[in-house]
């Protein structure tokens, strides 16, 4: 494409007229420095490249609810596992996934808590052990002391609860999303209860296991920057008829399980 | 123009007693008892006065009973060089212990003198900032200034800036 085609012109007008708002050098070097530290806290001595076009990430840019904010992630190649991590929540390593035989570790969904304006970075690691980085900016601010709800004890009455909803046909040998529902109140311990004023202790899912008829799907360690009620799509090659089974334990070491038939009863 | 006369609509009027609303609400332009201070007027005051500056942004609560795989690594603080960092001195209705830090952290600061020069920010629409100036001004000290233009006044005017750790 040559600078006389009329959309790279487009393209150019619209990264000047976006341009200011990346302008303030300051903020981008303190967000650099902020990844930097981060990336020797959590992966020491390791390399992190660019993405590489193995992974993307997406959010809105501007979240509507910052306690619930969807992230959107995308691999070219099948992985071994990805992180994702929000760089100015406090805690800001959101969840790790590592991908099973039965996974199909393309597309993966979650939703999460953003405290103030950062990037999340999803990093991808290969089956050779190399790491990519993919960044997305997003502006939302205060999930993390965002009140849970008006009723701590109802939350807590419907804790395990889970749901699981294929999307699309099943075909024996063919990846198949599907989106799992937990219902957790993911305390992170940051937040105040409005009528005691006191601050809720952190309960959280620390893990949840999915296998497809004993195979491994994924393996997801997470933390307080999971969104209440946490809901996650994600990919599978179901071989036969079978059952997914979810395990998933929190923070107080309350463990919940939950078998789904694939394909499952059409409804009515 | 307009957008002084959109300030002046916007502007709150003063509540009688703290404020216990959104702290990010519209603040009023005013502080009965206190002064208002913007930032070149600030850079100047605290080139000649020995003033003590106050920070009362919020600092993101640590859950006590964080499990030892959780990675707690708040992002860095920047504040005006020199400021103390007293979380929760601008909330509406504090819990004693809180207020009573505030208290006796400004009393240690200005050497019990009630004519010190405080002064007490935050963020740009922030009400803590008036909040803690207020609470200031009850206490009794006579030469306390809010500065509602906050650390993104502070650092739009490209003034230096220090990490601040938070107290209390």
């Amino acid at each position: 494409m040559g600078l006389n085609n009329p959309r790279v012109w487009v393209g150019v007008l619209l990264l000047a007229a976006l341009q200011p708002a990346f302008a303030d050098d300051e903020d981008a070097q303190e967000r650099g420095a902020r990844w930097k530290q981060l990336q020797e806290s959590i992966f020491p001595k390791r390399e992190v490249l660019d993405s590489g076009g193995i992974i993307t990430v997406d959010a809105p840019p501007r979240a509507l609810d910052a306690a619930l904010v969807p992230v959107e992630l995308h691999m070219s190649s099948p992985v071994k596992g990805i992180y994702l991590i929000i760089d100015d929540n406090p805690a800001p390593m959101a969840a790790h996934f590592v991908f099973g035989p039965k996974a199909d570790p393309h597309d993966l969904k979650l939703r999460v808590r953003v405290n103030a304006y950062t990037n999340i970075h999803a990093v991808a690691e290969t089956q050779d052990g190399k790491l990519h980085a993919a960044t997305k900016f997003v502006k939302a601010a205060g999930g993390c002391s965002a009140p849970a709800g008006s009723d701590d004890a109802a939350a807590m009455a419907d804790m395990g609860r889970m749901k699981l909803r294929l999307l699309g046909d099943f075909n024996a040998g063919k990846p198949m999303q599907a989106q799992l529902m937990i219902r957790h109140p993911n305390f992170n311990g940051m937040q105040m209860n409005q009528i005691t004023r006191m601050y809720t202790p952190a309960r959280f899912i620390r893990t949840i296991d999915a296998t497809y008829n004993g195979g491994q799907v994924f393996h997801l360690d997470a933390d307080i920057s999971l969104a209440t009620d946490p809901v996650i799509t994600f990919g599978f090659v179901p071989h036969e008829k079978g059952q997914m089974t979810v395990v998933a334990q929190d923070s107080s070491d309350a463990k919940f399980d939950h078998s789904f038939d694939v394909p499952g009863t059409p409804a009515g | 123009m307009r957008s002084l006369l959109l300030a002046l609509v916007l502007a709150a009027a003063e509540p009688s007693g703290f404020w216990t609303g959104p702290v990010n609400d519209p603040v009023p332009a005013t502080i009965h008892g206190g002064k208002v201070i913007h930032t070149e007027e600030l850079a100047a005051l605290l080139k000649t006065t020995h003033a003590v500056v106050v920070d009362v942004s919020d600092s993101p609560h640590r859950p006590e009973n964080l499990p030892a795989t959780t990675t707690w690594l708040p992002v860095p603080h920047p504040g005006i060089p020199g400021a103390i960092w007293i979380p929760g001195g601008g909330l509406g209705a504090p819990p004693a212990n809180v207020e009573q830090f505030y208290r006796q952290r400004l009393a240690t600061a200005t050497g019990n003198d009630f004519t010190r020069t405080l002064v007490v920010y935050c963020h740009k629409t922030c009400w803590l900032s008036w909040n803690g100036a207020k609470r200031a001004i009850k206490y009794g000290y006579r030469n306390v200034y809010w500065f509602p233009d906050g650390i993104e006044g502070w650092r739009k005017a490209k003034l230096p800036t220090e990490v601040l750790q938070p107290e209390g």
